[in-house]
């Protein structure tokens, strides 16, 4: 083999983790029940970030063991371009917010930016998992080194998945459908006050007839924290206006005695289950997210 | 509302109709006076629509014609 032509063990290594890696994004994209994002062109722009992602990840392995340390600062490129990533995701979706029927409200597209970021480590570090483990396998049979490397790249690949995925709201509350009420111009849902925008006839008529809503209870009274954190309701508002669509008003209110949220609008598809299934699924954000074990106060004092 | 007032969506309020002229003494404001309950009715909905607005009807039977 000529000095200074990659050798044919090392075309395998780059290629196998580099596929392996790819195929993480890809995963990822297709995982979300949102489906977003859901254009070709989207799909496409975060293929190719995980797909240079997944090859930088590959190249470290063959850069260390020809001593070439300098060369695997380049990975300080990688972590640059996923903020890009980031940033790009979060531009992306603040230029869109003037055009949903609902805010998605910054601390939700944050957290979806935040996602799209650590997506792309998942191709880093599954590539750069199947490349070692080929390295280290080191069978004079490639197919033994490929079939390891794929397996540890897809362990791998599981835990980080498992690791990232977070918890919904319906993990932390029970959502019931609400019984719609107008009194004069004021909209009250299981009696909870919501609005008085519903001034006009027309508008109370069409609440009455066709307005649906939802109550969500928090299981546990430190839930609440979470669920009346304004980015959490925004959240859960907009998957609900898209999911059912808006045909007029939406409203979203927390009754501060009880803690409950009421979420009412008056939807294009009249599907309350649908409606209850989108909340569920909500995801909770991180920051909105407490966690309460380390919030215990000991009046006696730690140890 | 605490801290969710300040945040997304504001609120324009962009006419009071009021049957008591008492009430209408101007501001920001659209400000009409309507001759009866009626009239206050048909103006209110003919500004609504015509601003894509919202329509608030006040304990008092006053008219608040705002957008989010």
């Amino acid at each position: 083999m000529k000095d200074g032509i990659i050798s044919t063990d090392q075309i395998v290594l780059i290629t196998t983790a580099i596929i392996v890696g790819t195929l993480a994004r890809v995963l990822t994209i297709k995982e979300d029940y949102r489906q977003y994002p859901s254009y070709p062109n989207g799909y496409l722009i975060h293929v190719i970030t995980g797909f240079v992602a997944a090859a930088l990840g590959a190249v470290a392995i063959p850069a260390l063991m020809t001593k070439n340390f300098v060369a695997v600062t380049f990975l300080t490129l990688a972590i640059q371009q996923f903020r890009d990533v980031r940033k790009t995701e979060r531009d992306s979706l603040k230029d869109l917010e003037n055009t949903e029927a609902a805010y998605r409200g910054d601390a939700y597209i944050d957290g979806i930016a935040k996602t799209f970021e650590a997506r792309n480590y998942f191709a880093l570090i599954v590539s750069f998992s199947t490349g070692l483990t080929i390295q280290l396998i080191n069978s004079n049979l490639p197919w033994i080194n490929v079939v390891g490397g794929v397996l540890a790249g897809f362990i791998v690949f599981y835990v980080l998945k498992r690791f990232s995925k977070g918890k919904t709201v319906g993990d932390i509350a029970d959502i019931k459908e609400g019984r719609v009420e107008i009194r004069g111009s004021e909209l009250f849902v299981d009696d909870i006050y919501v609005s008085n925008q519903l001034g006009t006839e027309n508008a109370r008529k069409l609440f009455q007839n066709e307005g649906i809503a939802i109550v969500i209870y928090p299981r546990e009274e430190h839930f609440r924290i979470t669920l009346d954190n304004y980015g959490q309701r925004q959240a859960m508002l907009f998957e609900a206006t898209r999911s059912i669509g808006v045909k007029r008003y939406h409203f979203t209110r927390k009754d501060y005695e009880a803690g409950r949220v009421v979420i009412t609008l008056v939807p294009i598809v009249r599907d309350i289950n649908k409606l209850i299934e989108t909340v569920k699924e909500t995801p909770l954000l991180e920051s909105a997210k407490k966690s309460h074990t380390v919030m215990k106060t000991y009046l006696a004092g730690r140890e | 509302m605490g801290r969710e007032s300040t945040q997304k969506p504001n609120y324009e309020i962009l006419a009071f109709i009021t049957t008591n002229k008492e009430r209408a003494l101007g501001g920001k404001p659209l400000m009409l006076l309507a001759k009866d309950a009626e009239d206050a009715k048909s103006l209110t909905v003919d500004i609504a629509k015509a601003m894509k607005a919202d329509v608030v009807q006040m304990k008092s039977g006053d008219y608040l014609v705002l957008r989010v």
